[in-house]
């Protein structure tokens, strides 16, 4: 599913350039967990940036699917994340001028499906928000948002799914609960799920742990816990 | 406090400039009203400053004959007396050029008030006396102009040359109408009569300009007593000053309101742009708040903030506008008499000023409540600090300021009622405003919600963005759509005028009328015009100026309602013109009864104009009694016409059946139908055979209404342009709130995997429905507005010139929106990694 090889990521900086990646390898198999952990400033979100094609990386390659994305245009790797990936964000992202039910079915109206309302739908009533669709997000808890933005994450049911620190704006036990919504819907869906976190805990539940730091992936753990 | 002030400069310095839409805002309709109050005071001050002098008098008695010497000696027992002999004629020039002109006699004490000026200067006595057999004349300086002549060359009138002696550079009593309606030519009581143009039936008006200490009204009183049954009309300065100050009044009222609106227009830009501004501080306010400044002191930060602002944006609009006002009422004191004195304009300045001041903080107060109520906490979590309602005491601050405002608008308004009808409609408009957003929402959302119906993403997208919490709809079209609207109503008028004077041409309008034909004159004039231009066709008609006595039997002294009283009152001193079919010839229209078949046998017939039916509460059966040089006649209403307006010659107010004026025929209209060369030519000839004929040339007319109108619509143009440009402000101010938002959608967008093709067109397509829906609501007001001023005012229907409004409501709104989908699209540069790195 994902074979990065001897990625380097490095940004400008007024005076020289600052490493992110170096020389990262890595393979995720379909249907695989793997959490990315490290301490702040290691490059986790930076590889979440690579993966879901939204940078190039300054040098090695990102394959998908056996496609490599340097080897697609802007509307290439649009239809790409539209049709493969979902996001999944720390801050939400909601779209605040659509309601509850539209920012789920954004991903399936994006891509001209049939029945995005009805599908959106059942979505939001998997993730315990029926009731809730005509709500905008400024009427949502950050609890409840965050379950938005997971049924928008999966209801077109993409192959990859990327999450970014899902629990990081919730407090403990909401972010419990999202996590377990999480990893129970992507059992379900069969995605592979690649997971940003801080929290060893979490990690934990992963099948695969990927530990960065300062740019490079030290270690990897196998034989975690199946979500 | 001095640290607050600080604070709020610092603050203002180093992130106000946002601001600058605020500033703008304001500056133009402060400008606008300024302007528009500047140049009513200094107008109204200069005309109003003494009456007596436009008047010519205390008092002015008018009459269609010379005074009996009993009367004569009354008046000068109770004051001065200055006669004045009025005669509208034709002046011409060695070179054979005509100019209609109106005759002034004056005497030894003409002028009673002010002063005349002459080029060069002399006694006015020396200018118009005899020298030898050969009289002089004084002439307005626009004839001199006209014409071509000067100081020493020979001008004709009737059968008498003149010298010029004289231009007249200012004359006192100068009319306001005068430029088109004939301009003056003074000229001595023994030359008039040697012009012999004085005969029975011409059409003389004898001013009798008095001067007294005796109070104009009781004088008047007096006379009427003394002289009772007489028909000589009495005026006072009084009268006159009152009749001018309604018509400022209307006029500045009218030109207040349109910079009221482009205030209150503002406003809403100051209020999207401050709301931006303090979107982008409530970090610092929560910071603020969390390092222990108290609510009050904060308040206070941002209130000096906004009152450096406006007091700087108003005081510079204030001063523009005063400085404009200035120009202005120099172009009119070039037109009227007036002294124009720079202190008239410190009260509306100051008054723009108050306005400017109190619209910024009734825009501002709720945006301050919500942004001070920015809770630190957020800051301990990293999120951008979220803001609750608008507390009540700004609410109630924001309504006391409207409050304000409201009475400010009453004291200012010239005319109160404008004032108040203003304040009603404002309301209406908002509420209808309120009605047409809820409309189109609901219409928007039920059409978002047919996912089979529209299957474009991108319309749904732009469909969601007009009936979204917090989008534009309702700022755009109350900004973009209240100019637009303005800009529609003008359109139809200007157009609908403009088309009155394009169609109004010599095939099918006469190019030749015809004044004061002498009943002698007649078969003469008549085969003058023919021999110039053997195809015209002439038609004559006569024009007997009567009185109304009864009304079925009654007299109109006996009628006793109350309303209605008053107006018979005036209308037993008023001249009824009356006159016969002859072949329609001032192209009415019937609204009411037939036209009879000639000849009547029996009683008269009548048919009687329709603004004088309703003034004398009249009806079809009535009988009117007319009286007319010593003769009356009885005729029953069987038709009730209308005039065609601003194409209407004569305005009869009554049409006989041919033969029931005989006997009171003295003198005929005409109108005669050839090409404009022709009538040139025409009108030569009959200057030269009657030359106490008026004629006037159809296309001359319309140049000078050409003239006139085009003076107007650049008024209106420039009105409108002020008005558009703050509208265009606001509809900036809006989109800079609505950027942020737009950005952050599309980035989240792209993200999900739109691609970029997609989201553009979503953002054409959301331009395009508000370019739409602004237009379409601009038309259907813009439309309200005119088409019935212009039906029932002007009589010049113009709903088939819709489409014309609608293509400028189109053209322009779709301009302006275009312009801003193409800026958005500019900066639309997205970057979804900022949503991974947890930026906004």
């Amino acid at each position: 599913m994902i074979e990065l090889k001897n990625l380097n990521m490095s940004y400008p900086l007024e005076h020289g350039r600052l490493d992110v990646l170096t020389g990262v390898n890595l393979e995720v198999g379909d249907g695989d967990t793997v959490a990315i952990v490290g301490p702040s400033g290691s490059g986790k979100t930076t590889l979440l940036v690579l993966l879901a094609g939204l940078e190039p990386p300054v040098d090695g390659s990102v394959r998908l699917d056996g496609r490599a994305l340097d080897e697609l245009d802007a509307d290439a790797l649009a239809d790409l994340r539209r049709d493969r990936i979902g996001i999944v964000f720390q801050s939400f992202h909601l779209v605040p001028s659509l309601t509850a039910l539209g920012n789920v079915a954004l991903p399936l109206e994006i891509a001209g499906g049939q029945d995005t309302r009805s599908r959106a739908h059942n979505m939001l009533e998997r993730v315990g928000l029926a009731g809730r669709e005509d709500h905008y997000p400024a009427q949502l808890s950050g609890g409840e948002q965050q379950r938005v933005a997971i049924a928008r994450a999966l209801v077109h049911a993409p192959k990859l799914l990327l999450a970014d620190e899902p629990t990081g704006n919730l407090d403990l036990r909401t972010g419990e609960k999202i996590i377990d919504l999480l990893f129970e819907l992507n059992s379900d869906s069969g995605s592979t799920l690649v997971l940003v976190t801080h929290d060893e805990a979490i990690a934990s539940r992963c099948q695969r742990v990927v530990r960065l730091h300062q740019g490079k992936l030290i270690e990897e753990d196998q034989g975690a816990l199946p979500a | 406090m001095r640290f607050l002030l600080e604070l709020a400069w610092r603050e203002l310095r180093v992130n106000g400039r946002s601001l600058w839409v605020f500033c703008a805002c304001l500056m133009l309709g402060v400008i606008l009203v300024a302007a528009a109050g500047g140049l009513y005071r200094v107008v109204s001050s200069g005309l109003l400053a003494d009456t007596r002098v436009l008047l010519g008098g205390d008092l002015e008695v008018e009459s269609n004959a010379p005074l009996p010497p009993e009367a004569l000696q009354w008046i000068r027992q109770n004051g001065d007396l200055s006669l004045v002999i009025e005669l509208d004629t034709m002046l011409g020039t060695p070179a054979g050029n005509f100019l209609r002109v109106e005759l002034q006699s004056v005497d030894a004490n003409y002028p009673l008030y002010g002063e005349l000026a002459l080029e060069p200067a002399m006694p006015l006595e020396q200018a118009v006396a005899a020298d030898g057999e050969v009289f002089g004349a004084a002439i307005d300086a626009t004839l001199a102009e006209r014409l071509d002549i000067g100081v020493g060359d020979e001008v004709y009138v009737g059968d008498l040359a003149l010298q010029v002696r004289s231009i007249v550079v200012y004359q006192p009593d100068r009319r306001l109408s005068a430029d088109w309606r004939g301009a003056p030519l003074l000229l001595s009581e023994a030359a008039l009569q040697r012009t012999g143009l004085i005969q029975p039936g011409s059409r003389v008006e004898y001013e009798y300009h008095v001067r007294t200490d005796i109070p104009a009204e009781t004088w008047r009183q007096s006379f009427y007593t003394a002289f009772a049954g007489e028909p000589w009309e009495v005026q006072t300065f009084y009268d006159r000053s009152q009749r001018i100050a309604e018509r400022l009044d209307q006029i500045a009222s009218a030109l207040l309101i349109i910079g009221l609106s482009t205030l209150f227009i503002g406003g809403l830009g100051v209020f999207n742009s401050i709301e931006t501004y303090l979107r982008g501080r409530l970090r610092t306010i929560a910071t603020l708040r969390a390092v222990g400044l108290r609510q009050r002191p904060l308040a206070i930060v941002y209130l000096l903030q906004v009152g450096m602002l406006s007091g700087g944006a108003s005081l510079a609009g204030a001063a523009l506008g005063a400085l404009l006002a200035l120009l202005g009422s120099g172009l009119i004191e070039a037109q009227i008499p007036i002294d124009v004195s720079a202190s008239d304009l410190v009260l509306p300045a100051l008054v723009a000023f108050g306005f400017g001041i109190l619209t910024a903080f009734t825009f501002t107060f709720p945006a301050i409540g919500r942004a001070l109520s920015a809770k630190p906490a957020a800051l301990f979590r990293g999120n951008e600090p979220g803001v609750g309602e608008v507390p009540l005491r700004w609410w109630l601050a924001c309504l006391a300021c409207a409050c304000s405002l409201l009475l400010l608008i009453l004291l200012a308004l010239p005319d109160a009622l404008f004032g108040l009808a203003f304040i009603g409609v404002v309301g209406l408009l908002l509420l209808l405003l309120e009605g047409v957003v809820r409309g189109i929402r609901r219409a928007a959302r039920g059409l978002e919600a047919r996912n089979t119906l529209l299957r474009s993403f991108a319309i749904r997208l732009a469909l969601a963005n007009l009936h979204r919490p917090g989008a534009s709809l309702r700022s755009s079209l109350l900004s973009l759509g209240s100019a637009l609207t303005l800009l529609v109503a003008c359109t139809l008028i200007v157009a609908a005028l403009l088309r009155a004077l394009n169609t109004t041409i010599p095939e099918q309008a006469p190019a030749l009328v015809l004044y004061d034909v002498l009943d002698s004159q007649a078969a003469a004039v008549s085969g003058a015009i023919t021999r110039s231009a053997p195809t015209a066709r002439v038609e004559l008609a006569p024009l007997v100026r009567s009185r109304i006595v009864a009304v079925n039997g009654r007299p109109l002294t006996e009628r006793a309602d109350t309303e209605q009283a008053r107006m018979t009152d005036l209308a037993a001193r008023a001249d009824y013109k009356l006159s016969y079919r002859a072949n329609n010839i001032d192209n009415l229209t019937l609204v009411a009864g037939d036209w009879w078949a000639e000849p009547v046998g029996g009683r008269p017939l009548v048919a009687m104009e329709d603004r004088e039916v309703d003034r004398l509460g009249l009806a079809l059966g009535d009988v009117m009694s007319f009286a007319s040089a010593g003769r009356s006649v009885d005729a029953e209403i069987v038709a009730i016409y209308s005039q065609k307006g601003l194409q209407t010659r004569f305005w009869f107010e009554g049409i006989l059946s041919d033969g029931a004026l005989d006997g009171m025929i003295a003198r005929q209209v005409g109108a005669a139908f050839l090409d404009d060369p022709a009538a040139i030519e025409a009108q030569k000839s009959v200057a030269r055979i009657a030359p106490n004929v008026v004629t006037v040339r159809t296309a001359d007319l319309l140049e000078t209404a050409r003239g006139i109108l085009g003076k107007a619509a650049s008024g209106l143009a420039v009105v409108a342009a002020v008005s558009l440009g703050a509208s265009l402000l606001v509809l900036i101010s809006v989109m800079a709130a609505g950027r942020t938002r737009q950005i952050y959608d599309a980035t989240v967008l792209h993200a999900l995997g739109a691609r970029l093709a997609l989201i553009r067109l979503g953002l054409r397509l959301e331009y395009l429905l508000l370019a739409l829906v602004t237009s379409t609501f601009s038309i259907l007001l813009g439309a309200a507005i005119a088409l019935p001023l212009l039906r029932f005012r002007l009589k010049l229907p113009a709903e088939d010139l819709l489409w014309l409004g609608a293509l400028v409501a189109f053209a322009v709104s779709g301009l302006s929106l275009a312009l801003g989908a193409r800026y958005l699209l500019h900066r639309l540069s997205l970057n979804p990694v900022v949503l991974l790195r947890g930026g906004q």
